[in-house]
């Protein structure tokens, strides 16, 4: 099923905690929010399920929903594939192979999704020098890993979802290996076992629900790291079990981290670009045909990367750093035979068959001589206001506030300081 | 007479707000609907005027005007004006200084490259007098 609604999202607003104060509706850079008539925050406009409303709420009242919202949702057979952000989120000494463990005791399969990483890689760089002087290719190349990039790309700058690498992203990889690989060792019926993604991110979810170039995905689930993370604390206290479930190298690792994308691709001209305001600034460059020269884009909505996700637990600055401890204890050499990945990436091991550019998705179809009206409109009421940006009205600052009346969802009384001035 | 009529202030050598004027204007037609590979003609075009007014020209101002079936851009500087426009549109030709230079740019292909993306160019300055570049769009 394929999103066209902007209204699906997965980060949600609990109206009971919410005090309809404007800090999420500040926050958020597509502006989707609104505190209307009811007193409450509410998501109103195409919510790209970026989080930054959860990070500034200082009350709580916002939260990504997950499978971990509801774990009777969970098959009776749970296979886990983990971020590598996960490791990143302990004490330093705790090494990866041992939250696998941990992760062990409760769940039935635990796989290391970062070694992943490394086969998608050699994906990439092959596909790369495919393009290279080949006429008429796409450039630059663009991620497809972050799904809060490719929410804000398909809403915001529709002509750019061409240039979105046409490679899986590891974690679809993964679950799909998974899932193969269960069912032909008939370890257990397919219909009793799913594969659940644990995540740093509040858009996985969506992107699985609603995937953007898959019919549908091959994840079952995610789950927040802040929701598995006291459990996995408790479990590193008595290991016993001692099998390597660790299989990645330091460059798999390394992808938690603004720059570990690409860090694993043969020299080239990338750029890696972290934070959502700067990834808005690049797209609106790129949309001008400006990055011709860079071949791919590694972009990441959240600030340094997946390790500062809404749903992590440590601190993203701590994490960078046990991250990079990692990188440089497990290595720079990926540890993968290339001349097998080479090999699947020739028989369309790294692709999805009928993969289909999706829609853009607007909300608002007008024709050209309406939507200048109305732009016309909206720059009358504009030149009107205050321009204190002060979000009192509801709407996030003036100018949204005057495409708001343009389109006639709020009156002008609800600008609280004209009505001062008024009464004066 | 023209339908929506917008202005912008560009502060010349503010290198820090350099670009801004052009996305706003991309993010206004884009909004519009125009499509887009109309819109990054103009952007483009406006960018690169833009850019030529901090790097080269004085304080200046950017007028957009948007109609269903073109667009026109007018950058006006009070700058010091181009000496030779011949010379000056010409693939290569630069008197970028070397913080410009610096930065990425002064290859010389801003002029010549509005030349390519637009469907009219009229460039009237005077040495010590400023400098106006109009450009128009067909949609
Ligand atoms: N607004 C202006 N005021 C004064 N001189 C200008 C102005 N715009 C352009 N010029 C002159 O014309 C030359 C060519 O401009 P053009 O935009 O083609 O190249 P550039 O700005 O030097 O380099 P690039 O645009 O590739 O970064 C400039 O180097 C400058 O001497
Ligand atoms: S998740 Fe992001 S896009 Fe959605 S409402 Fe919150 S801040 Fe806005
Ligand atoms: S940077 Fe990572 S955690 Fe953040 S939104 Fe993108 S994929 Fe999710
Ligand atoms: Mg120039």
């Amino acid at each position: 099923m394929e999103q066209t609604h902007p209204a699906l999202h997965y980060v949600q607003i609990d109206e009971k905690r919410c005090t309809g104060c404007v800090l999420c509706m500040k926050a958020c850079p597509v502006k989707a929010i609104r505190v209307r008539d009811r007193g409450v925050a509410e998501i109103v406009g195409a919510c790209i399920d970026c989080g930054e409303c959860i990070r500034v709420c200082p009350h709580g009242a916002v939260k990504a929903i997950t499978t971990g919202s509801d774990p009777s949702k969970l098959s009776r057979y749970t296979i886990i594939s983990a971020s590598p952000v996960l490791y990143a989120q302990f004490d330093e000494e705790v090494m990866p192979n041992e939250v696998l463990l941990a992760l062990r005791k409760v769940f039935r399969y635990i796989y290391d999704q970062a070694y992943i990483h490394e086969l998608y890689n050699v994906a990439v760089e092959l596909h790369l020098k495919e393009n290279r002087g080949k006429e008429g290719a796409v450039r630059p190349l663009i991620s497809p890993v972050c799904p809060v990039v490719n929410r804000l790309i398909r809403y915001r700058f529709p002509s750019l979802l061409k240039n979105i690498i046409p490679i899986m992203t590891p974690r679809e990889i993964a679950a799909r290996e998974l899932k193969k690989r269960l069912y032909c060792e008939k370890v257990f019926d397919t219909s009793e076992f799913g594969v659940y993604h644990i995540t740093p991110c509040s858009a996985k979810m969506g992107s699985i629900n609603y995937p953007m170039f898959l019919d549908s995905s091959y994840l079952d689930g995610a789950l927040g790291i802040n929701e598995v993370y006291e459990l996995i604390s408790k479990n590193l206290r008595d290991l016993e079990e001692d099998v390597i479930l660790h299989r990645s190298s330091g460059v798999g690792i390394g992808w938690g981290v603004s720059g570990g994308e690409i860090a694993g691709l043969e020299d080239g001209n990338f750029l890696a670009v972290s934070g959502l305001s700067e990834t808005i600034r690049y797209l609106e460059k790129i949309e001008m045909g400006l990055f011709e020269n860079i071949e791919y884009f590694e972009f990441r909505a959240c600030l340094e990367g997946c390790i500062g996700g809404p749903l992590t637990v440590a601190d993203r600055y701590q994490a960078k750093r046990t991250v990079a401890r990692f990188v440089r204890m497990f290595g720079h050499e990926k540890r993968l035979k290339y001349a097998q990945a080479e090999k699947a990436y020739h028989d369309g091991w790294f692709f999805n068959e009928g993969r289909k550019i999706p829609l853009a998705a607007t909300n608002r179809k007008l024709s050209l001589s309406d939507a200048l009206a109305r732009q016309k409109k909206i720059e009358e009421v504009f030149r009107k206001l205050p321009g204190k940006e002060c979000g009192l009205c509801g709407s996030p600052d003036c100018r949204t506030f005057a495409e708001d009346v343009a389109d006639g969802q709020v009156g002008m009384e609800r600008c609280v300081l004209l009505n001062r001035e008024k009464t004066k | 007479m023209p339908n929506l009529t917008k202005r912008y202030p560009i502060k010349a050598r503010d290198y820090l707000k350099a670009g801004e004027v052009s996305i706003q204007i991309q993010g206004l037609l884009k909004i519009i609907g125009f499509a887009p590979d109309f819109i990054r003609r103009v952007s483009l075009c406006a960018y690169e005027a833009e850019m030529n007014v901090v790097m080269h020209g004085g304080d200046g101002e950017l007028t957009l005007e948007v109609d269903t079936d073109r667009v026109d851009l007018d950058v006006r500087d009070a700058g010091p004006g181009i000496e030779d426009i011949g010379l000056a549109l010409q693939e290569g030709y630069s008197t970028a200084s070397e913080e410009a230079r610096e930065m990425g740019f002064g290859a010389g292909m801003g002029l010549p490259n509005i030349q390519k993306n637009s469907d009219s160019l009229d460039i009237i300055s005077e040495k010590g007098k400023g400098t106006e570049v109009k450009i128009g769009f067909i949609a």
